[in-house]
């Protein structure tokens, strides 16, 4: 994971990767504020909406795309602040590393089934389990 | 030693009350050392900790909404049933303490964004943006049900 250590101006900029992930973490909340307003907005207009209107706001594409890339960066936020909290309160490595891993691999889990369901939606595809075997 | 103030030296300063730096035995100017069994309560810190209780809550909060997508996507019969849970007491109950940690989210996230700026740092920016942070999901989420109702979208 640690390449050669990187040098700016001849002081070592980050031991590991730490500060690109601290980085990232700040970019992708930054980016969930106007997703979260719009997110607050959505449900406020969606609410008590039937079946029909729902799948009518999901064929908009720009609706579906914002809904995408919010679920996208909530999960790769979380796993990166899970990863920080974990690493707050969990010291012994493997129960660090089991911790850290199976939490991705639900969040990585999450953000493709809501891919998965909302490009199913935003197509109008027939109502699942159609295609997938049944 | 040299007589010229170190950086941070408010030792003779008669406006510094904080008593945050002291004159140590041989001499040396140094920040008091951090009393780890002599402090209280801050809200800032109360912002902090509500922060990762936040993000954990909309962990869940972010699986129930692929679980609400999953039985819109399994049709108009599936999603019937979810539907009529979610029109439910539980589920207005948990529809509300989602509300409340999405508010919680937005307002306690821009706190933290404005706060890694270096920014809002002070002691008195600091209690307000906690303090914002800490109460304002509140009265937002209950102004967001009661214009929810007033408007016919959600009914008991």
């Amino acid at each position: 994971m640690s390449g050669p250590a990187k040098f700016k101006n001849h002081v070592k900029i980050s031991e590991r990767h730490g500060a690109g992930e601290w980085l990232t973490e700040r970019v992708a909340l930054a980016l969930l504020m106007p997703l979260g307003l719009w997110v607050v907005s959505s449900v406020f207009t969606l609410a008590g909406a039937g079946y029909d209107d729902l799948l009518a706001w999901f064929a908009s594409p720009l609706n579906a795309g914002l809904l995408i890339l919010t679920l996208l960066t909530l999960f790769l936020f979380a796993s990166l602040a899970w990863k920080v909290i974990i690493e707050d309160y969990i010291h012994k490595p493997l129960a660090k590393t089991l911790a850290i891993g199976s939490l991705n691999l639900v969040f990585l889990v999450l953000a493709a089934a809501s891919v998965f369901f909302i490009v199913r939606l935003a197509l109008g595809s027939a109502p699942l389990p159609a295609g997938i075997g049944a | 030693m040299s007589s010229s103030p170190l950086p941070g030296d408010a030792s003779n300063d008669p406006t510094d009350k904080t008593g945050r730096f002291v004159r140590q035995p041989n001499g040396r100017i140094r920040p008091l050392s951090p009393h780890l069994q002599i402090w209280r309560w801050h809200v800032t810190m109360t912002a902090s900790i509500l922060f990762r209780v936040t993000i954990g809550a909309i962990s869940v909060g972010a699986a129930i909404a692929v679980g609400w997508l999953a039985a819109l996507a399994c049709g108009p019969e599936a999603y019937a049933g979810v539907s009529a849970l979610l029109g439910s007491p539980f589920g207005l109950f948990i529809g509300f303490g989602l509300t409340v940690v999405l508010f919680s989210f937005l307002l306690n996230g821009a706190r933290h964004l404005f706060n890694d700026t270096g920014n809002g740092l002070s002691l008195k920016s600091a209690n307000l943006l906690s303090n914002i942070a800490v109460w304002g999901p509140i009265p937002l989420a209950v102004l967001f049900w009661v214009l929810l109702f007033a408007t016919g979208r959600v009914s008991l």
